[in-house]
């Protein structure tokens, strides 16, 4: 598998997941602010901002962790 | 104490709505790794189409040429449209000194025919 074909789907990854969680955090932050705060907009700021720092936080990740190898010691007895 | 009762039902309430909302988002995977929320992303992109046929049919809304337009198909490739870009810009660098050639010599043909 190319490793230019691969770090492609890293980015069409990342771009998914953070229309994924830009559109959570929003829809989270409009039912808490209905519910909680009196329509006010700053929790859907919030959530909006949450929801793009997650999926900023796993795209990093994901870019980040392309040969670890976890490993663990077996003992032979 | 009828007040507070009401009161604490009345949080109780908005509590377990925003609480199911949050469970809601978790267990459908939207909070999860990249992975996960692609995956919801592409679940979603499969669902939308067939449900807003089936809505518009059952609203009575046909779909035809001139009143609605077909049920949209959401597939977008960053990588895809990013390499199709440098492609199509390299090639167009590719020929352009060519091109540029050909178009000087049509106009300088043309200003010759226009002297003469």
């Amino acid at each position: 598998m190319a490793s230019e074909g691969d770090l492609g789907r890293k980015w069409d990854r990342c771009v998914a997941d953070s229309a994924v969680k830009l559109g959570a955090g929003f829809g989270l932050g409009i039912v808490f602010s209905v519910i909680f705060f009196k329509r006010k907009s700053w929790p859907i700021a919030f959530g909006s901002g949450m929801g793009l720092g997650m999926a900023y936080s796993n795209c990093q990740h994901d870019f980040q962790s392309p040969y670890l190898l976890h490993g663990k010691f077996v003992k032979v007895s | 104490l009828n007040c507070f009762i009401f009161d604490s039902f009345r949080f109780l309430i908005k509590g377990g709505l925003a609480g199911a909302a949050v469970y809601v988002a978790y267990d459908q995977g939207l909070l999860g790794s990249g992975t996960q929320g692609a995956e919801a992303l592409k679940k979603a992109q499969e669902t939308l189409p067939p449900a807003i046929q089936e809505w518009t049919s059952y609203l009575g809304w046909e779909v035809r040429a001139a009143q609605l337009p077909p049920t949209p198909k959401f597939d977008f490739s960053l990588s895809d449209a990013w390499n199709k870009g440098v492609h199509t810009v390299m090639s167009a660098l590719s020929v352009a000194p060519t091109r540029a050639c050909e178009y000087t010599m049509e106009g300088w043909k043309y200003v010759k025919d226009l002297v003469k």
